[in-house]
């Protein structure tokens, strides 16, 4: 790193791609080897490049590199936590018609946490909109909503599973 | 997006001669006091004239808490810049300053009661109030410059740097004496900006 901050771009690019493979490495035993791992190993080396300045020449680069890289996990946790999950009534409406319709819509709801299926109930057998069933158990049209997809995308998941 | 490889071939392009940490860091600080004095100097007139009515030392005792918290909140948010840097002693010793101010509490309270004499508490507060965001604004932007990974901590320190270099200014201008004074009337809005800098801290300073 001290070649390359006194010019030498082909030290800066060994640092990096070095920088690269270590915290690729680092962030694979939390993120696993997914598509995302890579966008967020580019992401560090961005930051590393941008907020260089911030690593004084005479302290170890280790510290400085990985605390950098633990800043980018947690934001990128925190994005993912925010992710607008598609809530989308219709595609979960059409999916009970077509996957569900052989099966026994009670033994499958008791497959699921209490809140989940009792949203399921009042949404999809009972008729009652978001708003409505949010009304009668006390929580907004958004968690009702939330509970409804969870339900729906797991009653799918249960219902490819026994047809395998 | 590009691949990795390309993406290091860029960067190395563009090398590595960091900028200067030092100065970009310093500038907003700087930049924010002198607004405030400036601010201040336009806006009151009789700076230090408590001096000549009460002597130097309630102002010295002001200036040491205040400018000993805006250096300490200062190095603090220096080191909470640098990614990896042990920052545990720096935060500690902020608790300097408040721990001489309630000591002063304490044995004005043993002396003399619970007295809160100060009818220019509103010039006090209003004075607070308009500079403490201006000083929090000058750390908020130093602290950007630099990569701060504890936002929330930053952005409380960055607070209390906003209310200290608002006390200091405004200091030379306030005739009150009494340490119960200093605590409701400098160190509370202090805090109370240092609270809303933790609130403000991870939205501000995100990076």
């Amino acid at each position: 790193m001290t070649a390359a901050r006194d010019g030498d771009s082909a030290a800066y690019r060994q640092f990096l791609a070095e920088a690269a493979q270590r915290i690729r490495a680092r962030l694979a035993r939390k993120i696993g080897a997914d598509n995302e791992l890579e966008d967020l190993v580019q992401e560090c080396l961005i930051a590393l490049h941008e907020k260089r300045h911030t690593l004084d020449p005479g302290r170890p680069v280790s510290p400085w590199m990985y605390a950098i890289a633990n800043y980018k996990l947690i934001d990128h946790w925190r994005k993912r936590g925010r992710s607008i999950i598609d809530l989308d009534d219709d595609a979960d409406m059409a999916v009970a018609a077509d996957t569900l319709a052989e099966t026994d819509i009670e033994t499958l709801l008791d497959k699921l946490p209490e809140a989940q299926a009792q949203a399921i109930r009042m949404t999809q057998i009972e008729g009652l909109t978001n708003r409505e069933a949010g009304d009668r158990v006390g929580v907004g049209v958004s968690a009702m909503k939330l509970r409804v997809h969870r339900g729906m995308a797991r009653l799918r998941a249960i219902a490819e599973e026994d047809r395998i | 997006m590009i691949d990795t490889d390309s993406l290091i071939d860029r960067l190395a392009q563009e090398g590595a001669r960091p900028r200067h940490a030092r100065r970009g860091f310093a500038l907003p600080l700087l930049a924010a006091i002198a607004v405030c004095v400036v601010g201040v100097t336009a806006a009151l007139d009789g700076a230090f004239d408590p001096v000549a009515l009460h002597g130097v030392m309630p102002l010295t005792i002001k200036w040491w808490f205040s400018a000993s918290l805006a250096l300490l909140s200062a190095s603090a948010l220096w080191l909470l810049g640098q990614p990896g840097r042990k920052t545990r002693v720096a935060l500690w010793s902020m608790m300097i300053p408040f721990v001489f101010v309630g000591g002063l509490l304490l044995m004005e309270l043993a002396k003399v009661g619970p007295v809160l004499n100060g009818p220019t508490w509103r010039t006090c507060l209003l004075a607070m109030a308009i500079m403490s965001p201006i000083g929090f604004a000058g750390a908020i932007l130093a602290t950007r410059y630099l990569a701060p990974t504890d936002l929330r901590r930053a952005g409380g320190i960055a607070g209390l740097f906003g209310g200290a270099v608002a006390m200091t200014v405004y200091s030379p201008y306030c005739p009150e004496r009494g340490a119960l004074f200093l605590t409701v009337f400098y160190c509370l809005p202090i805090l109370a900006m240092a609270g809303l800098g933790w609130l403000l801290g991870p939205r501000l300073l995100r990076w």
